[in-house]
């Protein structure tokens, strides 16, 4: 009994903390979103829905829906690299697997602004694309920062070892036998691909689908500081707006937007998922 | 491994059905591997370019002059990227510090207390784990600027990534407590231990290397985190990634290399590091 006296007693910080620090700061992000600003750029907290009717502009959306294409095509690009990748190596990798798929951390060690800054030198004007291009002996300067595709690449490359390892642990789970099994009952590679394998690894695909797409929706330095304007994303705006006299209330109105999408993200994943955990295959899901 | 299976060479036509449906796969596999080549270069090859040209002794990206230290001094010469190093490691010790107790106590109540009132913490846990940072880091940008009233500074930095921190301890070290076998706390308080020192000398040295695993994870998250940071600091030093940020806005400067390749050298450390501290319990965990 006295035990979990101590056990609850030692549950207070962490609640708290946690509700001062976070459940409480959703509370004022909502009420800001409803407020009008006063000279000083601070809240006069109210019922100003109007602010709603400015975000769902043509304009805002169009960014809103940019940043859902950027962020599924990124997370699109690391399911087919990622998958491919983590596959390979779980299956034929050989004794020193484990150790090859840690290789994709290496870019962790750099921190995430600097790698992008690698990229910058690497695409823009006067990098080593273009040198190596010259080198080659063509004639044309090489520039692909401010391009959609180099942004949506970017976003990929910052999330990708979040599904090569979701990837990897759920397809070193899968039993050979199975996928053997689908050979020896005349499969082809293809239909045992279809039938066994990816049903079987679904678990991790969802997750690190989930890993790549959460972080790259919020994502803006990399939009930011690769693309142009023509490429900013929801957070650019968040960010921007926040630093901006009289912008709080836009920039706490977009977060309760991204977070109202993410709810549907959320939902479509657990209406994904449970046809699954229904079979048996994902025991542990959500 | 059946795919392979060695053919008694009996007749010619034999061989040929045998070798026949071997070749396909073969070619896939190889193209699975070309796929795989692919990515491991785009995963490093800018990692590569950093470490390369932060030795160039030229500004130029097109020319390599010969290797020099030169960005490593003009970093040590730079005095507001030093400040800017110091906030980062204050904030990310207070942060490990303070994420790894407070989480630490989190995980073991929640694994221990047997109360309804902590499924609403599970709940909020997962939540935060969920919650896109920037989302995060604007609420508390919100509640600092408008409610609190504070100015930003270190410690709004510090308390926002404690934030989202103390939940991977938290994560981390409850998967531990809930491997732990009861019998031994029960046998510590059998033989006259009273609570506190059953879990001074009984419940936290058995789980001492996740913590220590968690605190190292906590200290390079809150160390490389941008976007809370960039939210949350005021108009002081701000910390690295945020310096790193607005160096890089303003323009192209190769100390960012060296910079980045110090970073190389340093997070390799710690990550070998937490490996062995995690291999140690692992290896351990199966002796026992």
């Amino acid at each position: 009994m006295k035990q979990t006296t101590l056990a609850r007693i030692s549950l207070l910080p962490g609640t708290l903390w946690l509700l001062v620090l976070f459940v409480a700061p959703w509370a004022v992000v909502v009420a800001v979103s409803l407020a009008s600003t006063n000279i000083l750029g601070l809240p006069v907290y109210g019922t100003h829905f109007g602010n709603y009717s400015q975000i769902l502009q043509p304009d805002v959306l169009g960014i809103f829906w940019r940043s859902l294409e950027y962020a599924a095509l990124a997370t699109a690009a690391c399911l087919v690299l990622g998958y491919t990748t983590a596959y390979t190596v779980a299956r034929y990798g050989g004794r020193y697997r484990h150790l090859i798929i840690l290789l994709v951390l290496v870019p962790w060690l750099v921190d995430y602004l600097v790698r992008i800054y690698s990229w910058i030198q690497i695409l823009g004007q006067g990098g080593v694309l273009n040198s190596l291009v010259h080198a080659l002996g063509a004639n044309v300067d090489v520039n692909l920062l401010g391009q959609s595709y180099t942004v949506i690449g970017g976003l990929a490359y910052s999330y990708l070892p979040y599904m090569v390892l979701a990837v990897y642990v759920s397809v070193e789970q899968l039993d050979d036998s199975v996928i053997e099994a689908g050979r020896d009952l005349y499969g082809t590679a293809a239909a045992t691909f279809r039938h066994v394998t990816l049903p079987c690894t679904l678990p991790g695909v969802l997750s690190g689908c989930l890993l790549v797409f959460l972080p790259a929706i919020g994502d803006f330095a990399t939009a930011q500081l690769l693309g142009s304007p023509d490429q900013y994303m929801v957070g650019n705006i968040i960010s921007d707006d926040a630093s901006n006299p009289g912008g709080l209330p836009i920039s706490a109105g977009l977060t309760v937007l991204l977070i109202a999408v993410l709810v549907i993200v959320a939902l479509a994943y657990m209406a994904a998922a449970r046809p699954l955990v229904r079979r048996g295959v994902m025991e542990r899901a959500g | 491994m059946l795919a392979s299976p060695p053919v008694p060479a009996t007749g010619q036509r034999a061989a040929d059905r045998a070798v026949r449906p071997r070749r396909r796969p073969r070619a896939g596999r190889a193209g699975l591997w070309v796929v795989t080549g692919i990515t491991a270069l785009f995963l490093l090859v800018p990692v590569v370019v950093v470490v390369l040209y932060s030795f160039n002794s030229q500004q130029s990206l097109t020319a390599f002059g010969h290797p020099s230290l030169r960005w490593y001094i003009a970093l040590f010469h730079n005095s507001s990227l030093l400040a800017s190093v110091r906030v980062s490691l204050e904030v990310a010790v207070m942060t490990t510090v303070v994420a790894t107790v407070v989480g630490t106590l989190l995980a073991f109540g929640l694994t221990r207390s047997q109360t309804r009132w902590s499924r609403p913490t599970n709940g909020i846990l997962l939540l935060t784990l969920v919650t896109p940072e920037i989302a995060t880091a604007m609420s508390l940008f919100l509640i600092y600027t408008t409610q609190l009233h504070v100015t930003l500074s270190v410690f709004t930095i510090t308390a926002s990534h404690i934030t989202f921190s103390l939940v991977y301890v938290t994560v981390i070290v409850r998967t531990q407590i809930s491997g732990l076998r009861r019998e031994i706390e029960e046998a510590a308080r059998d033989l006259g231990c009273g609570e506190m020192q059953t879990l001074r000398f009984v419940v936290l040295p058995q789980i001492r290397s996740a913590v220590i695993g968690a605190a190292l994870l906590v200290f390079v998250l809150s160390f490389d985190d941008f976007v809370t940071s960039y939210l949350t600091s005021g108009v002081g030093t701000p910390p690295l990634p945020v310096y790193i940020y607005s160096m890089i806005k303003f323009g192209i400067s190769p100390e960012i290399n060296a910079i980045g390749t110090l970073m190389v050298a340093v997070s390799a450390v710690l990550g070998i590091t937490g490996i062995f501290l995690l291999g140690f319990r692992a290896r351990r965990g199966r002796a026992a």
